[in-house]
């Protein structure tokens, strides 16, 4: 069974090489939106607590600019990270080199025209009024179709696999490749092609958006932490006989979580009684999800401090539990009625998408990229800035907005205080929240930074070359293992 | 370790390589864990978690789903079956007052305060209030005057109501009567006119006042 480590590794460079263009293009422009999104994101946070900023000029006002932001992060930059760490680590998984990587840059550049112009649309004033589906109707074909072209790539990458075997990673790859185009095309057709009547608009809008989440943006972060924690600490994931229920439990409750989004909403009370039932289902995947992950890492714990992508991996995972706390917490009835239409319904699509998706998205970046371009991040000073700021922004923004959303909810809930006074009193916590992301963004022009010296063929140039040796292979401990007992 | 220290973050080592990853997990996939005492906690634990998060969505799920009524939002809304029959009991005053409008204020008046110097007033009246006995007969039967209301005298004559309206209408519109317009008297029952009517038998002559004053004394 055992392949010998030269041709591994060789094999491995062909990948890599195959992959290179299409990876680059994807995290290039993920980069570019993670940046105008953040920006955006700011403005938008900023204007909570200082009206008047950029609030002239109708393009720039809250309504405008709030769900731009949030369009860019997520098609944007969340869309193509997801493209370029799952096409690579589906051709490094199925051991065979990435095809069609001149389909795959036609795909990225209509997939980047196309969120281009919705963002453009958002910004014109011609969004829609559905979360996460506001761009106009005209991007919504471009998308589908650029996307088809993105997806079919990873699905048939698996298809001519050169594996005997297929890994946890995989699995979360494979479904979300599918999950994606379901989700989008059932939002958009029940939405905006066909509408559906009243009551159910806001029904298929949170499951879209549940599942945006859950069924995309959490598959690929678990994708990511199921690879590097092996492959970075050479030891195998523990108690890996559970993944697969966790697998299996985590997609099909999640499916039917969406509901837990209405509690309270005029809508029929099964929706959203479902919706809470399928999260406290979902304790069950979290549970194993966690033991798998923080169990790997136990022992371990001198490798958080000499590996970035460890690094990234951890914060994400915490990250996951933490949004899925959240989320178990947002569907118990009493305390929804405290916190809903708060900061803190807030920051649990926040932390699913900045805290367990982008930082998995951070830690990928940092391995993947000097493989594709055998060049070592210039600057280890920016390296460091940049998960310095994620650790921290990750930090106060999660502790800082639960004890916002827990005030803004108990005053919203005492009929004696006025709406002024109230937003008065956010006042510093939005300026906070503002500080906040500032502090990421800065973080992020740092990693831009580095991608531009490593990436850009121009401005690479001086940086130095990196020499990767064969990696030793993964021995199945005889501590965590008996012999195989029927 | 493969990634050394030094390396100050500017690439990562890999510490094992794809195809070992997905040999050793998949033989991991088909093993359990080392069972130390021949009794090994997770899958226990994980199997026991399964259930009881089954167990209490289930039970959360019936609780809060009224039915999967399509037309309730709120979870404390009724959780009676649509269409199940709800009996509500109606006060027999306000069953009462129905007969009384239709039948006894032609005379009396709605007001009950009848027609001075022809129809005896209800309300306030010591008949009305005074002994059930009497005032069923003279629903019953009806009432030949002279007699005596509120001190005033009356002369006209009462009509037999006893074969037009059932006990129980009876007894509403009694019971009506003598609740009404500040009057305050107990509720005449169906049963007690049942027993009147019984007791009395076949009787087609109106009762006089003098017949009346001298039951219940």
């Amino acid at each position: 069974m055992n392949s010998t480590d030269k041709n591994s590794r060789a094999e491995q460079i062909e990948i890599d090489a195959s992959a290179k263009w299409p990876v680059l293009i994807f995290f290039g422009s993920a980069i570019m939106w993670l940046l105008l999104g953040g920006a955006l994101q700011l403005i938008a946070s900023i204007q909570l607590h200082t009206p008047d900023f950029l609030s002239a000029c109708a393009w720039t006002t809250y309504g405008r600019v709030a769900p731009a932001a949030q369009n860019a992060l997520i098609y944007g930059w969340g869309m193509n990270a997801a493209f370029a760490f799952g096409l690579w680590l589906m051709a490094r998984l199925s051991a065979t080199t990435l095809r069609h990587g001149g389909w795959l840059f036609v795909a990225a550049k209509f997939w980047n025209v196309g969120v281009a112009l919705g963002i453009a649309g958002i910004l014109g004033g011609y969004s829609t009024s559905f979360e996460l589906l506001e761009m106009p109707r005209y991007v919504t074909l471009i998308l589908l179709v650029a996307y088809a072209m993105i997806g079919v790539w990873g699905v048939t990458t698996f298809s001519i696999r050169n594996t005997e075997n297929v890994y946890a990673s995989q699995w979360y790859l494979f479904g979300a490749a599918f999950w994606f185009p379901w989700l989008y095309a059932i939002g958009q057709i029940m939405l905006l092609k066909a509408p559906v009547r009243g009551v159910l608009q806001p029904v298929v809008n949170a499951w879209f958006v549940h599942g945006l989440y859950g069924l995309w943006f959490v598959p690929i972060a678990l994708a990511s932490a199921y690879y590097f924690l092996p492959k970075i600490l050479g030891k195998p994931i523990a108690n890996y006989y559970l993944a697969p229920l966790a697998f299996w439990w985590l997609v099909g409750a999640t499916a039917f979580a969406g509901g837990s989004r209405l509690i309270g909403a005029p809508v029929p009370i099964w929706i959203s009684t479902l919706g809470g039932a399928a999260n406290f289902l979902l304790v069950v995947p979290v549970v194993v999800i966690a033991l798998n992950f923080f169990g790997t890492l136990a022992g371990n714990i001198a490798a958080i401090g000499s590996s970035i992508t460890i690094r990234f991996t951890l914060i994400s995972m915490i990250g996951f539990v933490l949004a899925s706390v959240l989320n178990f917490a947002l569907s118990i009835r009493g305390f929804a009625q405290i916190v809903q239409f708060t900061l803190l319904t807030d920051l649990r699509d926040w932390l699913i998408f900045y805290g367990c998706f982008s930082t998995a998205m951070f830690g990928a970046a940092y391995f993947i990229l000097p493989r594709l371009t055998g060049l070592q991040w210039r600057s280890s000073a920016l390296v460091t800035a940049h998960v310095g700021t994620a650790v921290l922004g990750v930090l106060l923004l999660t502790v800082g907005l639960a004890y916002a959303g827990w005030t803004q909810g108990k005053m919203l809930n005492d009929a004696a205080i006025p709406f002024g006074d109230i937003t008065k009193a956010m006042t510093f916590w939005f300026t906070f929240r503002s500080v906040g992301l500032g502090l990421l963004l800065i973080g992020h022009v740092a990693f831009l930074i580095n991608f531009i010296w490593i990436a850009c063929p121009i401005n690479s140039r001086g940086t130095p070359s990196a020499q990767f040796s064969n990696p030793p292979d993964l021995k199945l401990s005889n501590e965590s293992v008996t012999e195989g007992h029927a | 370790m493969s990634s050394s220290p030094d390396n100050n973050y500017r690439f990562e080592q890999a510490g094992a390589s794809d195809d070992s990853i997905q040999q050793v997990h998949a033989q991991l996939q088909k093993q359990k864990p080392d069972k130390k005492n021949g009794y090994s906690f997770l899958p226990l634990g994980v199997l026991g978690l399964m259930c009881s998060s089954v167990f209490f969505g289930s039970i959360y799920l019936a609780h809060y789903s009224v039915r999967f009524d399509p037309l309730v939002v709120n979870e404390s809304a009724k959780r009676e079956k649509p269409g199940a029959v709800v009996v509500t009991a109606v006060p027999p005053a306000v069953l009462g007052k129905k007969v009384f409008t239709t039948i006894c204020a032609a005379c009396h008046q709605v007001t009950g305060l009848g027609v001075p110097g022809i129809y005896p007033p209800l309300a306030g009246s010591e008949w009305a209030q005074g002994n059930e006995e009497r005032i069923i007969r003279i629903v019953l039967h009806g009432l030949n005057g002279p007699i005596t209301v509120e001190g005033k005298d009356y002369t006209n004559a009462m009509a037999s109501l006893g074969t037009v309206l059932k006990d129980e209408q009876i007894a509403n519109a009694l019971t009506y009567v003598r609740q009404e317009w500040g009057n305050k008297a107990p509720e005449v029952k169906a049963e007690t006119v049942a027993r009147i009517r019984a007791e009395v038998g076949p009787r087609t002559a109106p009762w006089t006042s003098a017949e009346l004053l001298k039951i219940g004394q």
